[in-house]
């Protein structure tokens, strides 16, 4: 078990804001901090993953495990990702079916997306195994297979050439800016909601800015000295997010997604704001660890075990949106459903460490 | 090419001298239609014993009275793409096939177009719009209108944000504010408001979101299709007849998914003649104000 530290604290944050934007309508809602920018807490999650590549790569005195080693390790994550992603979708069709039936309510059928496969199960099943078909709010663990699915083309390039990596991936995602590239939905028209040529390059950001902050303290001394450029641009999100100001995307000039807001492309504003947070809250976690250890505890807990806690905070959210619905909603719900779900994720956490722990004497006789 | 709008109403009569351009006639025959249509009441309509002389666009159990079905208004976007004889671009947002029915919405929808539109090539870009429209889903609907390039939008809308509890004024704004964009850009916009199921019809936030939808419809001058009104209606009928495997409410769903397509397509037929008529150009409300009786109960 590692010991607290800033990735997995932020990542632990990352996934109780996820955790609570995703029961829309709901109090909390407001104080999460994706309300506040342009970017939000998809971006951080996205960007630490990247991160933790860079760290799980290479041994603990820094050199590189063998490319075989690297390779056969992402592979490994990404089924246990794929494997995740179906389960939880298959819960959350029971959850929705389940509550429709229980409750004599067709209308929750229609319910993120999921008229769809009760409508038409014969092609919607084989989209869901080959992930075009995806549910509303459970769009970010599809994208988190692909990215780690295709993250060792990245490492085995970042293996020569680190700013190889970075042309490389830049390249793709500039091009799917302009050219507007994605990959579809099915059954159903449209696209992914994250379309993954777009977010690949976050990802590549945390494992190069990683790589590059392991090698020297160049980052460092970077980050420090555009402090003041990232509270400008926090403050900027600010005031357009509070003011609603965002370019209207049927008049920006050609090509129209250098110049919007959309969450899905990951546009360039999106990036540069998270970037502007990254550089203005790296600092924070050095001043508040001291001060909060037990929220640091909890939150690095759930950020070490971030697949499960995922998984479950989806689940939960659901069933925290069907609480809300069926009883109308309210402050005391809210703080019910936040507060159990709160918990709930802790357990997820508690849980998946101890199962480590007791299985852990059996595996290695 | 004679662009016709072939309004079923119209009969033979119509349907006869409009094949060499006869546009008194023809308009005439439409806004003939367009009163019939609005002025049917429901025993009225229930006493048509032949399916093919009272809105024979729909189809027997889909049958509702015009005026708790759908509310016209003008659809400037669309009517200048037949003027220009080139296909109509639709953006159809939201809803699926009922279970085990054979054609999907989008594609029913093409057809009973492209029925009551001869000659007219109807094409269909249909999208899922999960997640609020007071928060976020608005945004990703800006994305697909400009993605899509749509003369028209049909946009079933308010399902989500009554599930999520939304409050209805912070919703009826959002939704206003998109209807606002998407017709600053000359795009056309049809609203289908929320399902009517038993469960529901007591509830008054779900109620005041469908009130939410008919109050932007109205205010923006958009057509409505009256969903929660016409499935209300047909509940009515279905007491009778064999049940559902899951339970009445759930029967009554798969019919409103089936007949969904019908509704819409003749929403936007009504209101086309409508755009047409010249005769009372801005004089007539483009949507007759709601009524007591129209209203949803509760």
């Amino acid at each position: 078990m590692r010991d607290p530290n800033a990735i997995d604290f932020w990542r632990g944050f990352a996934l109780v804001t996820i955790f609570i934007n995703h029961i829309p309508g709901n109090t909390f809602e407001r104080y999460t901090f994706s309300q506040y920018g342009i970017s939000d807490a998809a971006e951080l999650f996205v960007f630490l993953a990247g991160w933790s590549i860079g760290i799980a790569t290479r041994g603990r005195d820094g050199v590189p495990e063998p490319a075989g080693k690297s390779v056969v390790r992402l592979l490994n994550r990404t089924v246990e990702v794929y494997r995740a992603q179906l389960t939880v979708m298959l819960m959350a069709l029971a959850i929705i079916a389940g509550a429709a039936l229980l409750l004599d309510n067709p209308l929750i059928l229609e319910w993120h997306n999921a008229g769809g496969f009760f409508a038409d199960p014969i092609q919607s099943v084989c989209g869901m195994v080959l992930l075009t078909y995806q549910l509303g709010y459970f769009n970010i663990l599809p994208l988190y297979v692909l990215l780690i699915g295709v993250a060792p083309l990245f490492v085995l390039v970042g293996r020569y050439s680190l700013v190889g990596t970075l042309v490389l991936s830049g390249g793709i995602y500039l091009a799917s800016l302009v050219f507007e590239w994605n990959l579809p939905s099915w059954p159903g028209e449209g696209d992914w909601y994250f379309d993954p040529f777009c977010w690949q390059v976050l990802l590549v950001l945390g494992f190069l800015l990683q790589r590059w902050n392991a090698r020297s303290d160049f980052v460092r001394r970077w980050a420090r000295r555009l402090f003041p450029a990232g509270i400008v641009i926090v403050l900027a999100g600010i005031v357009l997010a509070v003011t609603e100001i965002r370019p209207d995307p049927m008049l920006v000039p050609e090509p129209r997604l250098l110049f919007t807001f959309e969450k899905t492309y990951l546009t360039p504003a999106r990036l540069v704001h998270f970037l502007g947070v990254l550089l203005a809250f790296a600092p924070v976690y050095a001043l508040l660890a001291p001060r909060i250890g037990r929220i640091v505890g909890y939150l690095t807990q759930l950020g070490r075990n971030s697949l499960a806690v995922f998984s479950m905070g989806s689940i939960l959210s659901l069933i925290g949106q069907l609480v809300r619905f069926q009883t109308g909603g309210g402050l005391l719900i809210d703080m019910l459903v936040a507060g159990s779900g709160l918990i709930g994720l802790g357990l997820t956490a508690w849980f998946v460490e101890w199962r480590t722990r007791s299985k852990a004497p059996r595996l290695r006789p | 090419m004679v662009r016709r709008v072939a309004y079923p109403q119209q009969g033979s009569e119509a349907a006869a001298v409009s094949t060499v351009r006869p546009r008194p006639s023809r308009q005439a025959a439409i806004l003939a239609a367009v009163m019939l249509a609005a002025s049917a009441s429901p025993p009225r309509a229930e006493q048509m014993a032949d399916p093919s002389a009272s809105e024979p666009s729909l189809s027997l159990e889909c049958r509702v009275p015009g005026a708790q079905l759908y509310t016209a208004a003008k659809l400037g976007a669309v009517q200048a793409a037949l003027a220009e004889k080139r296909p109509i671009k639709l953006l159809a947002i939201g809803g699926s096939a009922a279970p085990g029915a054979s054609a999907s919405y989008p594609a029913k929808l093409e057809a009973a177009l492209e029925r009551a539109l001869p000659k007219v090539d109807v094409v269909i870009d249909h999208r899922g719009l999960p997640g609020e429209i007071a928060s976020g889903a608005a945004e990703r609907l800006r994305t697909m209108v400009v993605e899509a390039e749509p003369d028209l939008v049909v946009w079933q809308v308010g399902t989500h944000d009554a599930i999520a509890r939304v409050d209805a004024e912070a919703f009826e704004s959002a939704l206003a504010e998109a209807v606002t964009w998407i017709r600053s850009h000359g795009i056309d916009v049809v609203l289908v408001d929320p399902i009517y199921t038993a469960s529901m019809a007591a509830d008054a936030d779900y109620n005041r979101i469908v009130e939410a939808v008919r109050t932007v419809a109205t205010q923006q001058q958009v057509p409505l299709v009256r969903r929660y009104e016409a499935l209300h209606y047909l509940s009515s009928r279905i007491d009778r007849g064999e049940g559902h495997f899951l339970g009445r409410q759930f029967r009554l769903n798969d019919l409103g998914l089936r007949c969904m397509a019908e509704h819409v397509a003749l929403t936007i037929v009504t209101s086309l003649a409508k755009t047409e008529t010249p005769l009372e150009p801005k004089a007539a409300p483009a949507t007759p104000p709601l009524t007591g009786a129209q209203r949803a109960p509760g």
